[in-house]
């Protein structure tokens, strides 16, 4: 075994898995004051619906596309008569089209966040880091839908379900090509730093919205305490 | 029936100077922050004009509050898919703009700038980029009447009303509205926040930004109609008027209140019916609105009401304070006070006693009665504003407030007083000597009556002794 493939393709993914659930964790309890979207349309509204809408359908649609196509396994596709040709060429056409929306949100985005003089002077530094390292992931993994050419469901695919259920083999990575190596590497580096971005409202993504009570009411807990007292 | 305690605050336009004091000590103790400093939690808009954010009472362009969708209560905005769909770009959300884009002076420059032969100047910068900016709006940029005759055109208050009349000089009128949170009994912002940041308080009724739960996803803001959610743009977070409910809780009433110069506005409790909010909110016409409104507010001199809001855990000082409501006696027993564009549908609990104002032409003495509609401020607007255009309340509380004046007058000046004025207007004199003595004498203890939070019986308070506060902070 060769020992840069399991520094790069088994030592690296799981440190930043880690930091990925270790750095949630610890930033959900101890900043919930900074968990947030971090919205900058009230600084500047007409720049940002393009991009932003862009970006977003793009992403996620790519995110549900990357999380159906690596994590389950051909097998169960065949299942259902989809063959790994067919898998391909739906992997092939739609990642073209939502890594293209992507890839334009994320340039339209970062030109606003760069050229923007409200914006930028709100803006941090880890909010530029956060946009450009999506946009060379983005950007890698549209290169590789075009230009790649490059079956990923027998090398790529199970690597990465080999790391998710804690049996890596790096050694599937070998064959597989430099761009792809590229796009997976930088992707783990932006799981890692994610929990210390604005990244976090992912996962804040609300949900509970479509179930609610419209109003709500929050009693002062110590008041409950004092009912309950009087009726005893 | 589900009784609720809520506080509330009513206005008196009529005696409101336009001093902004009460925007002062408001800005300097909840907004005097990067990120806030646009923000007025309190602000006193000169009418007519646009206001702040512009033209936050059109709806039309603004998507605030609720509508009636055939006879189901919708947000304005539109529902959860639509909020869903749209969550990564708020079409309804107002730019900073619309407020204004918060600036500052660099005075060091007067102090170190070398000997010329000119005086140093300095010049307005952005506080958002630190670059020169030009000036073309702030807040109160319509104060006394300013540009109002580039900008009166979009008061949304003049419909049904020829607005080129009321912009020429010899028509114009005028007076302040000064604006907060409405602590709303059917908030809008409550039921457009995706994350269920924004709450209630069932005790009191404070409508409160959890800041560890706003996610930043800005619905509230312009979900809002009365365009009281501010977005900070440095956290990323939404925030509101807190009632000053620190100093509420201790009793004390709010500071705009508080510092109020024209001792205009009275602070106090009130009991309403929980169970039949949404009926109210979905009255059929937007005039129904505030007869609904009235209707749900609980008389809480009524032993019913006093009794099954004791059993229903309404503190007993809170109840105490409820019989002695000044804001009970303006909105319910004497009908002086209006809430705000009750057609927002929010219900809305701050609320206003309409200004009296000169009499635009000379009359005879004995058309005095309908003096009220000679007034420089056409009832129309006011009603407008107030009451979704229903000009009887209107007239009601106007005719009732000259009614005092007249009464008092008489007997004070000419010693003779003047029954039949109240007659006309639905009023005795013991009622008016309680009216006078909250409007005209305003004392602090009749202005502002708050019971303190209650304080939990088994609590040790000599342990808690020296636990909160700002500890290492400072
Ligand atoms: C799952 C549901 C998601 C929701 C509801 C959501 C919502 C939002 C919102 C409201 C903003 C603020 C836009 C503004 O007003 O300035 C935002 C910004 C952003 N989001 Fe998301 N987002 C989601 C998923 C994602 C995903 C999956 C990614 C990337 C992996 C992402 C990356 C970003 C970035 C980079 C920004 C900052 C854009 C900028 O201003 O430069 N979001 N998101
Ligand atoms: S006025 Fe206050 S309570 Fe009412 S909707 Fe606006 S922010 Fe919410
Ligand atoms: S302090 Fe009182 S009188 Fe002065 S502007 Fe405010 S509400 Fe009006």
């Amino acid at each position: 075994m060769d020992l840069s493939y399991t520094l790069v393709f088994t030592v690296f993914p799981y440190l930043c898995l880690t930091t990925f659930v270790v750095g949630h964790s610890y930033r959900y309890v101890t900043d919930r004051y900074a968990w947030n979207a971090r919205s900058s349309q009230l600084l500047d509204n007409k720049s940002l619906r393009w991009g932003t809408v862009l970006f977003h359908l793009g992403i996620i649609l790519t995110f549900l596309g990357h999380a159906g196509g690596l994590l389950i396994p051909q097998k169960y596709y065949d299942l259902f008569g989809i063959t790994s040709q067919m898998h391909l060429a739906i992997a092939h056409w739609m990642g073209e089209v939502v890594g293209i929306a992507a890839l334009a949100g994320c340039l339209l985005l970062l030109r606003r966040r760069l050229t923007n003089d409200r914006v930028r002077a709100a803006g941090s530094v880890n909010d530029l880091i956060t946009l450009g390292g999506l946009t060379l992931v983005v950007a890698g993994g549209v290169y590789n839908v075009f230009f790649g050419n490059y079956n990923v469901l027998d090398s790529v695919a199970p690597w990465i379900r080999g790391i998710v259920f804690f049996s890596p083999e790096p050694e599937l990575m070998r064959p597989v090509p430099l761009g792809f190596k590229i796009h997976v590497t930088l992707a783990w580096a932006l799981l890692g730093f994610s929990p210390f971005s604005r990244l976090v409202h992912i996962w804040s993504a609300p949900v509970f919205y479509f179930f609610r009570n419209p109003i709500l009411f929050r009693r002062n807990p110590e008041l409950t305490r004092k009912v309950v007292d009087s009726r005893s | 029936m589900k009784i609720r305690a809520q506080y509330a605050m009513v206005l008196n336009l009529d005696k409101c100077i336009g001093c902004h004091t009460c925007s002062i000590p408001c800005k300097n103790v909840w907004t005097n922050r990067d990120g806030a400093e646009y923000m007025w939690f309190n602000n006193v808009e000169c009418k007519p004009g646009i206001g702040y954010p512009k033209k936050w009472e059109n709806q039309e362009i603004h998507k605030g509050g609720w509508h009636l969708n055939g006879d189901t209560l919708q947000l304005k905005a539109g529902g959860r898919i639509h909020k869903g769909l749209n969550i990564f770009h708020n079409p309804d959300l107002p730019v900073i703009d619309d407020y204004y884009e918060p600036w500052n002076y660099d005075y060091a420059r007067l102090i170190e700038s070398p000997k010329r032969k000119h005086q140093p100047s300095v010049r307005p910068h952005s506080r958002l980029t630190g670059k020169p900016i030009d000036l073309k709006w702030g807040p109160n940029w319509e104060d006394d009447l300013a540009g109002l005759g580039e900008t009166g055109a979009g008061d949304a208050n003049f419909k049904n009303l020829e607005i080129a009349t009321y912009l020429q000089f010899r028509n114009v009128f005028m007076f302040w509205l000064p604006r907060l949170c409405e602590h709303c009994l059917n908030p809008a912002c409550v039921a457009s926040c995706p994350s269920g940041a924004l709450y209630k308080r069932e005790e009191d009724g404070i409508v409160l930004v959890d800041q560890e739960r706003c996610r930043g996803w800005r619905y509230c803001v312009s979900g809002c109609p009365y365009k009281k959610v501010y977005f900070n743009w440095k956290t990323g977070r939404a925030e509101k008027c807190i009632f000053c409910y620190p100093r509420v809780e201790a009793g004390l009433t709010t500071l705009c209140a508080h510092s109020c110069v024209g001792r205009i506005r009275y602070v106090g409790v009130l009991l309403y019916d929980l169970d039949r909010i949404a009926e109210t909110a979905a009255a059929p016409s937007d005039q129904d609105v505030y007869p609904a409104h009235l209707d749900i507010l609980l008389d809480p001199n009524d032993p019913d009401i006093e009794r099954a809001a004791a059993s229903q855990g309404i503190a007993p000082n809170m109840l105490a304070a409820a019989k002695k409501s000044p804001v009970y006696a303006l909105i319910k027993d004497w009908r002086l006070a209006l809430p705000l564009h009750p057609e927002f549908r929010t219900l809305p609990m701050v609320w206003y006693v309409p200004p009296l104002s000169p009499v635009s032409r000379q009359i005879d003495p004995s058309q005095e009665a309908d003096a009220i509609d000679r007034m420089r401020i056409p009832i129309t607007y006011l009603a407008n504003l107030l009451t979704a255009g229903d000009e009887a309340p209107v007239r009601m509380a106007l005719q009732r407030l000259a009614a005092v004046r007249r009464y008092m007058r008489t007997q004070r000046v000419e010693k003779q007083a003047d029954t039949g004025v109240l007659d006309a207007v639905g009023l005795d004199e013991e009622t008016v000597a309680k009216i006078y003595r909250l409007l005209a004498l305003a004392r602090l203890e009749d202005r502002f009556v708050l019971p303190t939070k209650s304080v939990v019986q088994d609590e040790d308070s000599y342990a808690r002794q020296g636990c909160c506060g700002f500890g290492e902070a400072l």
